[in-house]
């Protein structure tokens, strides 16, 4: 099987991951964050005063947004490849992944929309930002999942030669655990749980950049061994 | 037979738990993906009921008092924090169902992957945005009167009144069952598949009328959708029971074994 596919897709993380931190630090008040305790007024002059970077970010992040949907499958490949008794956590993984995606795509239409009309009403400013920080913040579940369900297929996958070695469960199942906390920024406006705190946000954001760069490594070396495995699949078929 | 071919290839250490665990039991994948359902369902329903009281759901009608009231109590953001949490659970039902349509005779994989990917847009618009709406009023008291009643609107109407997403659902799966010729579902259960599509289509008028059988807390609307919903869940969950269970191990195998060598 040709792979060239796969590492062109595995290519676009470093890609999309340095334009998301370009991002990142050119959008104000993403980071560090907005507070959730500021009022209407002090989010609308916040938007209105920082009108063109919050664009500029938010049209980066529009065009990029899911822009580790395609890495996301590359996974799912790799899961089929495994050693399971079947694909039940391959396209459970792949409909997670593609619910999760939604999530930050609707984040960043009420972001771009908050600062459309900058003289609109107080009070529909802070509603936008509210939804924006809820949409990018708190759907972790469905990450979650696509964690699980990667470490369940890798601890039962029986091939010879695994896809995954076991340590990238463990690496999973703690990476979704990490993540937990940010469903919770839902309840508070102060504390680590808060959508700018300690867990919700720094851990989060920590968690999830740290897990992206350990998978295109994992995912970079299993792809290595399939070329290895299959090429020496075909010089044995050649020399039988 | 079919263990030996397991227990044949437990060659390496890193592999042999692995092995050990499939051959006692070949079907460890599916049965935990089976498993999520009722439990997603007793969450669902403690979130819905209990924290949210979205189920049953208040008046479309209410006085703004009664809306700021609803929108106002602890529990409802505690239950929409447990629905982000867990609502990706959702993908493993659906992950073990594509199996299974995956091996029905006489479809391709068009009408499981099409069943796959409505439910994962679905989750979105029927579910989780209605949430964050929910949680929104929760979370700022400080909100206007007007936004309050607007987030409530707009939380009811898109979760009793997401229906596109789920008649294709519906459909689909209908569909493969009818041309199913290896019988993996009863061919009723596409019958009762076609009346479950149905409430969707009763609950089309909930986006025109606020009072009657067919606004959002209607008689029809609400109550018979919701029923006909939880009947077709139960005998889907019985018919998903029993096609795992009379799946020859042998499928399994080959499957594993094509990849294995």
């Amino acid at each position: 099987m040709n792979t060239r596919d796969q590492r062109i897709c595995l290519g676009l993380v470093p890609v999309f991951g340095a334009l998301f931190l370009i991002g990142f630090t050119i959008c104000p008040g993403l980071f560090p964050p907005l507070s959730p305790t500021m009022t209407a007024e002090q989010v609308a002059a916040f938007y209105r005063d920082h009108v063109g970077q919050i664009r500029a970010s938010m049209i980066l992040f529009n065009l990029i947004g899911i822009g580790f949907i395609p890495f996301f499958m590359v996974i799912v490949v790799q899961m089929m490849r495994m050693g399971n008794p079947s694909r039940a956590f391959a396209y459970s993984y792949l409909a997670a992944a593609v619910s999760g995606g939604t999530l930050f795509a609707l984040a960043d239409l009420a972001w771009l929309n908050a600062v459309a009309r900058p003289d609109r009403d107080p009070q529909l400013t802070l509603l936008l930002n509210d939804l924006a920080w809820f949409s990018f913040t708190t759907p972790v579940g469905f990450i979650i999942t696509q964690n699980l369900c990667l470490a369940l297929a890798i601890y039962m996958d029986a091939l010879p030669e695994p896809v995954f070695p076991r340590w990238v469960g463990h690496f999973n199942v703690v990476s979704a655990l990490l993540m937990v906390p940010g469903a919770f920024a839902l309840l508070y406006k102060t504390g680590p749980f808060a959508w700018d705190g300690a867990l919700s946000y720094w851990l989060r954001i920590t968690t999830y950049t740290l897990y992206v760069a350990v998978m295109f490594f994992v995912v970079r070396t299993a792809i290595h061994r399939q070329v290895a495995r299959e090429g020496r699949v075909l010089a044995e078929a050649a020399s039988a | 037979m079919s263990e030996s071919v397991w227990a044949g290839r437990a060659g390496t250490p890193r592999s042999a738990g692995a092995e050990a665990r499939l051959a006692r039991n070949p079907k460890l994948d599916q049965w935990i993906c089976y498993w999520s359902i009722p439990f997603f369902y007793t969450l669902f329903g403690l979130i819905f009921v209990l924290f949210g009281r979205i189920m049953p759901p208040p008046s479309p009608t209410a006085s703004i008092e009664d809306v700021l009231e609803y929108m106002q109590a602890p529990k409802l953001g505690v239950g929409m924090a447990l629905l982000s949490l867990t609502l990706g659970l959702a993908s493993l039902s659906s992950g073990v169902i594509v199996v299974q349509m995956k091996r029905m005779e006489g479809i391709s994989p068009v009408l499981p992957y099409a069943y796959l990917t409505a439910l994962a847009v679905a989750g979105v618009p029927g579910c989780l945005f209605p949430g964050f709406v929910f949680a929104l009023g929760n979370f700022r008291p400080e909100y206007s009167a007007q936004i309050q009643q607007m987030l409530y609107d707009l939380g009811f109407l898109s979760f009793v009144g997401s229906l596109g997403c789920f008649v294709i659902q519906y459909l689909v799966f209908a569909i493969a069952i009818f041309l199913d010729r290896r019988m993996i579902f009863p061919k009723w259960l596409g019958y009762l598949t076609i009346w479950a599509l149905v409430t969707e289509l009763v609950a089309i008028p909930i986006w025109i009328t606020r009072t009657g059988p067919f606004a959002w807390d209607g008689l029809l609307s609400f109550y018979l959708g919701t029923v006909l919903f939880v009947g077709w869940e139960f005998c889907m969950c019985v018919c998903l029971y029993r096609a795992i269970k009379n799946q020859p191990v042998e499928e399994l195998i080959g499957r594993a074994a094509a990849h294995g060598e």
